[in-house]
């Protein structure tokens, strides 16, 4: 039989009986749907936080602190200090453009109708300038040359609900204070500061500079906060490359005598990735369970029709059908169903997809789920950053999974079809 | 006269349960090309059975039987559904595919064989016409007589151009006057077109019709007549 009309017999079967071949692709498109939106989900996920690292931060850096990246995680925290003068050390080494000392501290901020607690971040702004593109004003500027009283301020203090209150503009004065002890004694520290410039939007993820952040001159932050022991210290090099990456971080450590920690952006973006893709074949796994559910569902379904069919088969096969071709009807009919189910199940699943992300962008996502002293990844709006992203790939991925599952379930019954004598079959009533 | 059908000897033992049972215990004839010959036996004479070896259905358990010269009785599964192109199998019940209607029923062995869409439908037409069903030939078999589904049997058994017709109690199923009709059209088939025709029944009637009759007993052919 010529595989065009094996097709179009096995659709004839399948259009006889609607409803049972309705619910049986209903199997697959609820194993490919959930497949589809779950994959495409984590592939947005992906493709937001690796879009945000690339904007808000150069592959070209390191960063020198000394405590783990994921101290978070369980790592330890050691005595030892970096200091604001640590960046003429680093400046000297091979291949090291410039960089930055980070000096980062709580402080309140009160304009007098108004107080919040913010973190300060203390930085030499040309050189912070030159390593993030994201540190750019919006309004007002970014002077090279600041006064001790200048302050930037990231976009979610200028207008917080981005909905056109404006909180603190370019020209504005604020005090930042904090308290300190001396002795049994408590004393507050003040400084009147004018606001010079805003930040444009920044986005969810990014290292570097973010939305909620105030930027003071370094000099008026060691000044203000009596120190100059500093969090990290961000360092630009010559080129993006990996080797050049790797050289610059072991002479820093060396430098250092391996009390501090080197990471790059490539390497934490690495990390995420390879989590996200853990989670991603998770998720994919559990969508898989639903798919080899259908899978058996098929090979039921199957079983049953094959034997409503064994005079069909009789017939077949007394008019010169050989064993392979009643089986060919058979995986016929399941390659369909696999093939309708997978396609409806793709259009389904990016459907659901859109849908929650739609309902993530709406009702907000996890605040602060990675919420880091600085550099880190500020997560009030990361969700309405996700647009779920169905890549060719994925889809020919779901496609051929439904057929596969099908066919496959289908196999034993073909080929017990197949197998039928021709004698029996047609005696069957 | 080429002959188109030879058994020699052949035997066909059944286990029904642990209990042997001999159906077949040496049956041994020939048929020639342009014949039209009956089979005719009482029930548990052994003719089913017999129908089965020479539709290539089933296989003897010893003897020969030659299909169109070919030996069928030791061939392999696959091998058999082939020679099962070579005989045109007219069913007791028809055995039409109720969801396709005449046309493609009658197409349907060609299709099992591979022969073009184009060709199919010329072939399926002409058989259709023979046995006087062409403007039938959309009708799904529910939508047909008894008299007329045993027709678009006998034109799906035709349209292979097979070496002998087969049938099981033809008119097994059809009132007296279509049964009538269709023993005409087999005669007519048989003188018209030289079409080989082989019937098995229980009807005197119907092997009256036929110049040759075997009579079947007890698994052995104990008569040969010519009518």
């Amino acid at each position: 039989m010529r595989a065009r009309d094996t097709v179009s017999y096995s659709f004839g079967a399948i259009r006889l009986r609607k409803l049972r071949a309705g619910l049986t692709t209903l199997g697959i498109v609820i194993g490919i749907a959930a497949i589809i939106a779950l994959m495409s989900f984590t592939e947005g996920f992906q493709v937001a936080i690796t879009s945000q690292f690339q904007q808000g931060f150069a592959t070209d850096t390191l960063t020198v602190s000394t405590q783990s990246a994921f101290s978070f995680l369980g790592g330890g925290s050691s005595d030892f200090s970096l200091y604001v003068n640590d960046t003429a050390l680093i400046d000297g080494l091979d291949s090291v453009q410039t960089s930055v000392a980070i000096l980062t501290k709580g402080s309140s901020l009160d304009k007098g109708d108004w107080q919040r607690t913010v973190s300060i971040t203390g930085i030499n702004y040309t050189s912070y300038k030159s390593i993030y593109s994201s540190f750019k004003a919006e309004y007002g500027q970014i002077p090279d040359q600041p006064a001790n009283n200048s302050l930037v301020i990231g976009h979610s203090l200028y207008d917080p609900g981005d909905n056109g209150t404006i909180l603190l503009d370019v020209g504005n004065s604020v005090v930042m204070s904090y308290t300190t002890r001396n002795g049994t004694s408590l004393i507050k520290v003040n400084r009147t500061m004018e606001v010079v410039g805003v930040l444009g939007k920044i986005g969810a993820f990014g290292i570097g500079p973010i939305d909620s952040g105030v930027y003071i001159p370094i000099d008026t932050a060691v000044d203000f906060f009596a120190t100059d022991v500093v969090s990290q210290i961000v360092v630009k090099l010559v080129n993006a490359d990996s080797s050049t990456a790797d050289a610059v971080s072991s002479e820093i450590k060396a430098l250092y005598g391996n009390q501090v920690t080197v990471t790059s952006p490539t390497a934490l973006l690495s990390t995420i990735s390879s989590i996200l893709g853990l989670v991603s074949l998770l998720l994919g796994g559990i969508a898989g369970i639903s798919l080899l559910v259908a899978g058996v569902g098929i090979m039921n379904i199957m079983i049953v029709s094959l034997m409503e069919r064994t005079r069909e088969i009789g017939i077949l096969k007394a008019l010169g059908a050989k064993g392979r071709t009643i089986m060919a009807i058979f995986l016929g009919e399941a390659f369909i169903v696999g093939l309708i189910g997978a396609i409806v199940g793709i259009v389904a699943g990016a459907l659901i997809a859109s849908i929650i992300s739609i309902a993530l962008a709406s009702g907000g996502g996890f605040s602060s789920a990675f919420g880091g002293a600085n550099g880190g990844m500020s997560g009030a709006s990361a969700f309405a950053a996700i647009k779920p992203v169905i890549t060719p790939s994925l889809m020919f991925m779901a496609l051929s999974f439904g057929i596969i599952v099908s066919v496959v379930f289908a196999l034993y019954p073909a080929w017990r079809a197949s197998r039928l004598m021709p004698v029996d079959a047609l005696r069957y009533e | 006269m080429t002959t188109v059908l030879e058994l020699e000897n052949l035997t066909k033992t059944y286990m029904m349960g642990a209990v042997p049972v001999q159906a077949l215990r040496g049956v041994s004839f020939g048929v020639t090309e342009g014949e039209l010959v009956s089979v005719l036996g009482p029930s548990g004479s052994g003719k089913s059975t017999l129908l089965n070896m020479i539709g290539a259905l089933d296989r003897p358990t010893s003897g020969t039987l030659l299909i169109k010269g070919v030996d069928v009785s030791k061939l392999s599964d696959n091998k058999l559904a082939d020679a099962r192109k070579s005989v045109g199998f007219v069913f007791q019940f028809f055995n039409l595919i109720p969801r396709l209607n005449a046309e493609a029923n009658v197409e349907l062995p060609l299709a099992i064989a591979g022969i073009s869409r184009k060709e199919r439908k010329a072939r399926a037409e002409n058989a259709l016409k023979s046995v006087g069903l062409a403007d039938r030939m959309s009708h799904k078999s529910a939508e047909l007589s008894g008299g007329e589904r045993q027709r678009v049997a006998v034109a799906r058994a035709l349209v292979t151009d097979p070496s002998f017709l087969l049938m099981d109690e033809p008119t097994g199923n059809l009132d007296s006057k279509t049964a009538q009709e269709m023993m005409d059209l087999v005669v007519d088939l048989n003188r018209e077109k030289q079409v080989t025709v082989v019937i098995v029944t229980h009807d005197s009637e119907v092997a009256a019709r036929t110049r040759r009759t075997l009579r079947m007993r007890d698994g052995l052919i104990v008569g040969d007549e010519v009518n």
